[in-house]
C-alpha cells in the first residue's frame, strides 16, 4: 500500500511539473462549452423573430387588395410581418438593400378576377440575399391563397353579387335586389358560424417538461447540456494520457526496473489504475467547478453527479488499461486512443444530440461511456438518481477491468 | 554469496542459457564478456525477476532468489536502458526509486544525498534529469541501483554510449563499491572496462561461459601464442584444405569461417608460409592481423570471433 502511494504520488508529482497536456484538455472542453453555448442560447426576448419586413405592391387597389393588407394589419401578423405599401421599384431597392425580405405584388383586376372565380395570381417575390424569412412569407401567402380559394367557392354566389356591386356605380344598384343576396349571405355565415365556432378541430399545444423545470431555455441550461458532453469526452482524453504512461514505461525499461524492487505487479497494476481513475476525477470536479462558476452550470444533486463522474472515470480507466496491455507501443496508442475516443463521442452524443442521428448511430451509443454518462447527467439535472447509467457503467467498467488485470499482469513480466 | 546452477532458457528455437552456471563471493567483480547474443542480457533479467520460464536455480545469501521476495531489497540492478523519470530531478527520482524499497523514509534522503555524492551529482541534484548528459544520466541510472545498498549489484553494459571521461568515472564507481563488500556483476562487450575493474572475469557466448579466471590466468589460456586474425572474400574449406600440413607445426587453426579465420601462431616464421599457401590456392585476402596475448586474444581463441561481432 506504501508503495502504491508512492507510485500515485510521483505519478501527480510528474503531471503537475508537466502539465501542459491535461491543462489543455480541460481548456478546451470549457471553451468549446461556452462557444456553442454562446451561439445556440435564445436572446432575453425569448427567442421569438422579429416581425419579418414585406413591401405590399397594391396594382388592384379594390376590396380583396385590402383585405388581404387588412389581414396582415391583424394583431397576430403584425407580430409576424412588419408591411409597407410601396410601388415595385421601391420594393426591389428595400429588398437590395435588405430592408426586405419579400415584395407581394397584387396584380391589377385582382378582386374582380377573383371574385368572378377566374384563376388569378399573387406573386411573391423574395429576397435571395436571405435564407428562411422570404420562405416564411412564401408559405403565408400560399395558406392566404388557399383560404382565399375556399372562401370564395363556397360564397360563389355571394362573391357574384359583391362582384356586381363592385362592378357598377352603387347608384345604379336597385337596393330591392340587393336584400335577397343578404338575406342568402346571412345565413350562410350563421351556418358555418355553427361550424367554426366552437371550432370542431383546433390545434393543442402542449409543453411537455419534468416537474420543476422550466418551459424555455436559458443560457445556464444550455450550458447545463452542452458541459457533460465536452466534459466525459476530454475526460477520456485525459484518463488515457495518464494511463498511457504504462506503455511507456514499457518500452523504456521503467516497469522492469520497477519489477525488480521488492514491488508487486499487482500493486503497480493498482497504482495505474488508481492513478488514471484520480486524476479523471479530479479533472472532472475542475471541470464541474468552472462550469458553476463561470456557466452557472446546473448539476442537480452534486452527490449524485459525482458518483456517475466517479463510475464513468472508473469505467474510462478500466477501458484504457485494457486497450494499453494490448497494443505494443506508444505509436499504437497515439493513434488508436483518438479515433476511439472521437468516435465514442460522436455516436456517444458529446457532438451531436442523440436526438438528431440516426436510429443506428444512437444503437452503436449504446456501447459508449458517453451516452451513459450523459444520459445520467441528465437525470441528475432532472433531480432523479441515475440509477441505470450507473449499473450500466459500473457492471460494464467491471468486466473491462477483469479483462484489463490478467492481460497487464502478462505485460508487465514477460 | 550467489551461486547459479544450470540456468537455461530458450526462446523458441533459440538457447539463451544452456546449463549456465555461476559462483560469486562478497566484495566479489565479477566481469561478464561476451559479444551480443551471448545471454548476458537474458542472464540479468533472470536474476532481477523479469524474465520467467526458464529452468535452474540461483540461491542468493543462501536462500533461493524467486522464492523470498525480502531477497528483492539485498539486490541492486542498473540495467541497460536509463531507466527513470526524465521530468524529475535527480533528488526526486532517487527518493522515488529507493522508495521502492524499503528503506526507513528519515534514512532515505541522506542516503540519496550520499550516493548522489558519489556519482558528482550533488550539484544538479534539483535540476530536471532531460537537461543532464549521457554521462551524468548513467551515473544517475547507477546511483539508483546503489541506493538501497544491496549485497548484490547487476549491472547490464552500464557504459554503453557514454565519453570516455564518464566511464572512467562510473568504472571506478565499480571498482569501489566492490572493495566495500558488495557483488558486483557487470557485463560488457568491452575489453578494456574488465581488464582494470573486474576481480575475475567471465568469457560467455552462446548462454555457457567457456572461460573464467583473473585476467593472468585467462591470457596463460593461450600461452605464448599470437593470435593471427585472417579476413577476406575466401571460403573456410579451401583456407582449412591449404593450412592443413602446416597445423601442429608452429600454427594451429582456431576457427575457419568463411571470410574469417584465427590462428594461434607461437613460430611466427610460420606466418609467411601460411600466407604463401593461400596466395598460390588463390584466396582472396584483405587482412592480416596478429595479436599478442591479451584478454582479446583469449576470447578470439575462445569463441573464435571478435567481440565486436
Amino acid at each position: 500500500m506504501r508503495r502504491l502511494g508512492l507510485i500515485l504520488w510521483n505519478d501527480v508529482r510528474r503531471h503537475l511539473r508537466a502539465p501542459l497536456a491535461i491543462i489543455i484538455y480541460i481548456l478546451i472542453p470549457i471553451a468549446m462549452t461556452g462557444l456553442i453555448g454562446l451561439i445556440f442560447t435564445p436572446e432575453k426576448t425569448g427567442g421569438e423573430l422579429p416581425p419579418i419586413p414585406v413591401v405590399l405592391v397594391d396594382h388592384d387597389k379594390n376590396l380583396a387588395s385590402r383585405l388581404l393588407m387588412g389581414a396582415f394589419d391583424a394583431d397576430q401578423m403584425k407580430k409576424m410581418f412588419q408591411v409597407t405599401a410601396a410601388d415595385e421599384a421601391e420594393g426591389r431597392r428595400r429588398m437590395a438593400k435588405g430592408k426586405a425580405s419579400a415584395m407581394v405584388v397584387i396584380p391589377e383586376r385582382f378582386t374582380l378576377d377573383f371574385l368572378e372565380l377566374k384563376p388569378v395570381a399573387l406573386e411573391v417575390v423574395k429576397n435571395p440575399a436571405q435564407q428562411f424569412l422570404p420562405d416564411v412569407v412564401e408559405e403565408f401567402m400560399a395558406t392566404m391563397a388557399v383560404m382565399l380559394s375556399a372562401a370564395v367557392q363556397a360564397f360563389e354566389p355571394e362573391a357574384r353579387g359583391i362582384r356586381a356591386l363592385l362592378g357598377a356605380p352603387v347608384e345604379a344598384v336597385p337596393w330591392e335586389t340587393l336584400g335577397p343576396e343578404f338575406g342568402k349571405a346571412q345565413r350562410k355565415v350563421v351556418a358555418a358560424r355553427a361550424y367554426l365556432n366552437p371550432l370542431l378541430l383546433r390545434l393543442a399545444e402542449e409543453k411537455t417538461k419534468a416537474a420543476g423545470a422550466k418551459t424555455s431555455l436559458s443560457r445556464s441550461d444550455i450550458f447545463s447540456i452542452i458541459l457533460p458532453g465536452m466534459a466525459i469526452m476530454f475526460l477520456l482524453f485525459i484518463v488515457q494520457t495518464v494511463m498511457r504512461d504504462m506503455i511507456a514505461e514499457r518500452e523504456d525499461g521503467k516497469l522492469r526496473r520497477m519489477l525488480t524492487t521488492p514491488l508487486r505487479p499487482g500493486e503497480l497494476i493498482g497504482a495505474r489504475l488508481l492513478g488514471g481513475w484520480l486524476m479523471g476525477v479530479v479533472i472532472l470536479l475542475i471541470m464541474a467547478g468552472f462550469g458553476t462558476l463561470v456557466f452557472r452550470v446546473r448539476w442537480g444533486p452534486f452527490g449524485y453527479f459525482l458518483l456517475l463522474g466517479a463510475v464513468a472515470t472508473f469505467w474510462t480507466a478500466a477501458f484504457f488499461a485494457l486497450m494499453n496491455a494490448l497494443i505494443r507501443n506508444r505509436n499504437q496508442a497515439g493513434s488508436l486512443s483518438a479515433p476511439i475516443i472521437l468516435a465514442f463521442s460522436i455516436f456517444g452524443g458529446s457532438m451531436l444530440n442523440p436526438e438528431a442521428m440516426p436510429q443506428a448511430f444512437r444503437t452503436v451509443g449504446v456501447l459508449t461511456p458517453n451516452r451513459w454518462f450523459i444520459d445520467g447527467a441528465a437525470l441528475v439535472r432532472d433531480g432523479r438518481f441515475p440509477a441505470f447509467p450507473l449499473l450500466v457503467l459500473a457492471a460494464s467498467g467491471l468486466v473491462l477491468l477483469a479483462l484489463a488485470v490478467p492481460a497487464l499482469r502478462r505485460r508487465a513480466t514477460v | 554469496m550467489l551461486e547459479i546452477k544450470n540456468l537455461t532458457k530458450s526462446y523458441g528455437d533459440v538457447l539463451a542459457l544452456d546449463r549456465f552456471s555461476l559462483e560469486l563471493k562478497k566484495g566479489e567483480v565479477l566481469g561478464l564478456l561476451g559479444p551480443n547474443g551471448a545471454g548476458k542480457t537474458t542472464l540479468i533479467s533472470i536474476l532481477a525477476g523479469t524474465l520467467r520460464d526458464f529452468s535452474g536455480s540461483v540461491s542468493f545469501l543462501g536462500r533461493d532468489l524467486f522464492a523470498d521476495r525480502s531477497l528483492k531489497n539485498r539486490l541492486g540492478i542498473v540495467p541497460q536502458d536509463m531507466a527513470f523519470y526524465e521530468e524529475l530531478n535527480a533528488m526526486d527520482n532517487l527518493l522515488f526509486w529507493g522508495g521502492l524499497y524499503d528503506v526507513p523514509r528519515a534514512e532515505l534522503k541522506k542516503r540519496a544525498a550520499d550516493i548522489l555524492e558519489r556519482v558528482e551529482l550533488t550539484g544538479r541534484a534539483k535540476e530536471p534529469v532531460k537537461n543532464f548528459s549521457g554521462g551524468m544520466k548513467r551515473r544517475l541510472n547507477a546511483a539508483i541501483g546503489l541506493l538501497h545498498r544491496p549485497d548484490l549489484l547487476l549491472l547490464d553494459e552500464p557504459t554503453v554510449g557514454i565519453d570516455v571521461q564518464a566511464k572512467v568515472s562510473l568504472l571506478d564507481l565499480i571498482r569501489k563499491v566492490g572493495a566495500e563488500g558488495t557483488g558486483v556483476v557487470f557485463t560488457t562487450h568491452q575489453l578494456a572496462e574488465v581488464e582494470g575493474t573486474c576481480s575475475r572475469i567471465a568469457i560467455m557466448d552462446c548462454g555457457r561461459i567457456l572461460a573464467q579466471g583473473t585476467l593472468e590466468e585467462l591470457v596463460r589460456l593461450v600461452g605464448e601464442k599470437n593470435i593471427v586474425e585472417i579476413s577476406g572474400a575466401f571460403a573456410a574449406a579451401p583456407l582449412t584444405e591449404a593450412l592443413r600440413d602446416l597445423a601442429g607445426n608452429g600454427l594451429e587453426l582456431l576457427s575457419a569461417a568463411d571470410g574469417l579465420a584465427v590462428l594461434a601462431v607461437s613460430d611466427t616464421g610460420q606466418i609467411p608460409k601460411a600466407m604463401d599457401r593461400l596466395f598460390r590456392r588463390k584466396l582472396d585476402v584483405t587482412d592480416l592481423k596478429i595479436k599478442s596475448p591479451s584478454l582479446e586474444t583469449v576470447f578470439l581463441k575462445l569463441t573464435g570471433r571478435s567481440l565486436r561481432d
